[in-house]
């Protein structure tokens, strides 16, 4: 019998069915992973189990009783605990303070610090984990935090560890010594969900996968009866039609931008490349790699930055993102709700606060003008929204998305910087993307598209770049093509 | 006693709630959360231009507080006898006593006008600080300053000042000049220090709050000015109609027309609400951060100064002890008037609205003859509920949102 099974959950965001109907079962002490694309609704499902959200619908059996995890003590107290990608302690506190911080050993308010570091090294060696308890956590890798996340977990009887892409920021070395980890647990029958879209640490370290789509349960099959093929076209649905680029028809136009030697102190060095009209430069790199930092850099918000970037041959001052701008620049950020929309504002002032100094008369923002020009570019981009004047808070991901990149086009930047352009979009919502971003290329601008999902890259870009920090993520990544193209 | 507020809380948190209806009612339209699923369109270029409504929900509950309020207020408030001054049958101007309403009569709505004005012009200059995403703790101390410093000026134009016989067109503009620029300079003094030190504006405006408030008390030697030119008292308190003084009513009502076309129709306001909205994705838009901040301190600074001139020119004195604890009660006129703390979020007319409402409810203390003692009590406790109230519609947009999917 299933140790967790889930029963037709659901739970709605603003603009976003993060999960719709799903159910399937967990067995008892193996590794379960998650699989499916950015926005599938997998790390939903993983905050819901361990209480960081409440379904809207559906229910959660755990061994065979009906649980209902409101917040995460109750799933703590439920034996249920979760490794977060994100810092999950107090920096400022050490190891030996995070991992008692629940239950502080001592009498009447006094901490007993010897019995607090005692049981630290304890919690730490029953996971054969070699780490000082004094040192702040603040000061570890985030492999190591990570462990101290899992020694926090086995060492509170969790009967449940869930596991949110725990190797999206490790190196080779953190990652295989994690790997062990999991075996460890594996031994004392401790279940594993294991949230990743990583199809190669799947298939070696899991037993079962289930397969999520766009918020809805795909397939659960054992990973000794399935293949990565398989799971592939699970996770994106319909058939694999690599989309041929239109643009990729049209000769590229003349060099708008050139960078060279830029580099900026502790996130990359010595970066030269140049990019013309109507061409899509693919910007490959895991996470971490200092993509993003390149296009901050560029967008002249890297105060710290050197080296020279020309744009149609005029050298652009650095640190000045007005300079950026004015030389038709556009970024679109990573993170688009942090950095990319002003949330409390409508599609409509939004769309139009990069433009505003030119939709002014005497300090009046001239409104006919400003509405014609968004409904201008929010039409080309197709963005559905019930209004103009909706919040921007409300549309689906997809939308939100468009209308942060109508904000450049309304400025007439010709060449964009789009940075994750697909991050938390549904599938239909990418294709759409992925299509205007071509039309856009075919219109002679010029994009730098930075990505994680190499298909996105290889099926977009003329050319691309591979941003590295070191040999061995190369190699990773050079896998992962292989992975992606069969 | 206790019975009698409990109703009071009652009925205002249902007034509250009344009022949301109601402007549901009165627009024929959902003004607050703009989704409406039924009308979604399939096509971006089908969007229809539906122009932002001049009151939202927000400042339609408010009103409707305000209305209930009065009603309360003239309904339970009792008669009173008023002095007024008519011609008799022989052409003699008489002094006559006519009984009027002790709430709804024109001598006691204008008193509550000019008792509003004060907080109103600083709760607008404050709401544009805290659209902003900043705080202001210094207005309260600018307000004394700059009072201080035009009275130093007005004095030395007055009755028994070295410089009696200067026109009244030169003193007066001199003194006005004074109280504002000042007030003015001292905005963009925190303002600077906020912006280029990087520091909290609360920390940075708790100290110059103390700062001015010194400087204040050096220059006075701890002593009340007086005495003024009498054209500038004259002008503030220039009787209208029946012995009305309407001027610190009109300019309160001016000053937030003025914050209203600022925040609403300038590229300057607009850009006054990205920042407080989102200050990072500003940044990434190409907007000058830095310059939105320092603007929201000066114009903070500056209604400060409109409000000092307002108040030394009705009282006709200044002190460095003037104004204490208006900060505080500026900031709450604002966060009642639906500006809200986290930035992003506030108006104009909000603040005018919020500010009203607490000076009702000190009137109305003293009309239905409640002891004093309570009405800080029941001030502190009507905030509270407001913001309550605030995020309870905050909840409820958000769960429309979601249910929209």
């Amino acid at each position: 019998m299933a140790l967790i099974s889930f029963i037709d959950l659901t739970k709605r965001f603003p603009g976003v069915l993060a999960l719709d109907r799903v159910g399937f079962g967990v067995e008892r002490g193996s590794c379960h992973a998650l699989i499916g694309e950015n926005g599938a609704g997998k790390s939903t499902l993983g905050k819901i189990l361990a209480g960081i959200y409440t379904a809207d619908e559906g229910e959660i059996h755990l061994d065979g009783r009906r649980v209902r995890p409101a917040n995460p003590l109750i799933a703590r107290q439920l034996g249920i605990a979760m490794v977060h990608q994100e810092l999950a302690f107090c920096p400022n506190l050490t190891v030996a303070e995070n991992l008692c911080l629940g239950e502080l050993p001592g009498r009447a308010g006094w901490v007993d610090r010897l019995l607090m570091r005692e049981r630290a090294r304890m919690m730490l060696r029953e996971i054969e984990a070699d780490l000082d308890v004094n040192q702040p956590i603040g000061e570890l890798s985030t492999g190591q935090e990570q462990i101290v996340q899992i020694a926090a977990a086995v060492g509170t009887h969790a009967q449940v560890i869930v596991m949110d892409e725990p190797t999206s920021s490790l190196s080779v070395r953190e990652s295989d010594r994690l790997f062990q980890l999991l075996a460890h647990l594996k031994q004392r029958t401790i279940t594993v969900i294991y949230i990743s879209h990583r199809m190669e640490e799947i298939f070696q370290l899991c037993d079962t996968v289930t397969v999520l789509r766009d918020g809805r349960h795909i397939a659960t099959e054992k990973t000794a009866q399935t293949n990565p093929d398989r799971v592939i076209q699970q996770m994106i649905g319909r058939e694999v039609v690599s989309h041929v680029p239109q643009h990729l028809d049209r000769p590229p136009g003349n060099e708008v931008l050139r960078v060279e030697n830029l580099s900026s102190p502790g996130n990359f060095n010595n970066l030269s490349f140049t990019l013309r009209a109507g061409e899509v430069l693919g910007f490959a790199g895991l996470v971490g790699a200092g993509r993003s930092e390149v296009a901050r850099a560029i967008f002249g918000l890297d105060s710290a930055a050197t080296g020279r970037i020309f744009v149609r041959g005029i050298e652009l001052p650095s640190g000045s993102v007005l300079a950026a701008l004015n030389a038709g620049i556009g970024l679109l950020p990573e993170d688009r709700k942090r950095l990319g929309l002003v949330l409390t504002m409508n599609c409509r002032e939004n769309t139009s606060l990069a433009t505003l100094s030119r939709l002014t008369r005497f300090g009046f923002v001239r409104r006919r003008e400003e509405r014609s020009l968004v409904q201008r570019y929010a039409g080309r981009l197709r963005v559905k929204a019930p209004s103009l004047d909706a919040l921007v808070a409300g549309l689906s991901g997809g939308n939100q998305q468009k209308i942060a990149l109508a904000k450049w086009l309304a400025r007439q930047c010709d060449i964009l910087i789009v940075d994750e352009p697909t991050r938390g979009i549904d599938v239909g919502g990418k294709a759409e993307i992925h299509q205007l971003l071509d039309e856009l290329a075919c219109q002679g601008i010029a994009l730098l598209v930075i990505s994680s999902e190499l298909p996105e890259i290889m099926n977009l870009s003329r050319r691309i770049l591979v941003l590295r920090f070191s040999q061995a993520n190369l190699l990773r990544l050079m896998a992962g093509v292989q992975v992606s193209s069969s | 006693m206790i019975q009698f507020f409990f109703n009071l809380f009652l009925k205002k948190f249902s007034t509250r709630e009344l009022g949301t209806c109601a402007a549901f009612a009165l627009s024929g339209r959902r003004l607050f959360v703009s989704v409406r699923p039924h009308r979604m369109s399939s096509s971006g270029t089908e969007n229809k231009a539906t122009s932002r409504p001049v009151v939202r929900l927000q400042e339609g509950g408010l009103l409707v507080v305000i209305f209930l309020l009065g009603l309360l207020l003239t309904l339970f408030g009792g008669r009173v006898e008023r002095p007024e001054f008519k011609k008799n049958a022989a052409g003699e101007i008489e002094k006559i006593m006519v009984e009027r309403n002790k709430f709804f009569n024109a001598q006691n709505l204008i008193n509550l006008a000019k008792d509003t004005s004060f907080f109103a012009v600083m709760a607008v200059g404050a709401t544009f600080v805290i659209i902003c995403g900043g705080i202001d703790l210094s207005v309260g101390a600018v307000y004394a300053l700059a009072s201080v410093l035009a009275a130093l000026v007005l004095h030395r134009f007055g009755t028994d000042g070295p410089h009696s016989s200067v026109s009244p067109w030169l003193c007066v503009p001199l003194g006005m000049a004074v109280c504002i620029g000042s007030a003015t300079l001292c905005g963009l003094l925190y303002g600077g220090m906020i912006v280029a030190l990087k520091v909290h504006p609360f920390i940075i405006t708790l100290g110059t709050m103390t700062i001015y408030r010194g400087v204040a008390f050096v220059i006075t030697a701890g002593q009340s000015v007086g005495t003024f030119a009498t054209a500038f008292p004259d002008l503030v308190k220039w009787e209208v109609y029946g012995g009305l003084r309407l001027v610190p009513f009109l300019v309160m009502v001016l000053v937030t027309i003025l914050g209203t076309v600022y925040l609403t129709r300038l590229a300057a306001g607009r850009r006054i609400y990205a920042v407080g909205g989102n200050e990072l994705a500003s940044r990434y838009s190409g907007v000058r951060v830095e310059r939105v901040k320092l603007s929201v301190y000066v114009i903070s600074g500056l209604s400060a100064g409109i409000a000092a001139l307002l108040a030394i020119g009705y009282y006709g004195s200044a002190s460095s002890g003037d104004g204490a604890g208006y900060e505080l009660d500026v900031i709450a006129s604002a966060v009642v008037g639906g500006a809200s703390l986290s930035g992003g979020r506030g108006s104009a007319l909000g603040a005018l609205l919020g500010a009203l409402i607490i000076k009702m409810i000190d009137n109305g203390i003293v009309i239905l003859r409640i002891d004093q003692s309570y009405s800080r009590i029941i001030i502190g406790a009507v905030v509270i509920l407001a913001v309550m109230l605030d995020q309870f519609n905050t909840w409820l947009a958000k769960r429309r949102l979601t249910k929209t999917v």
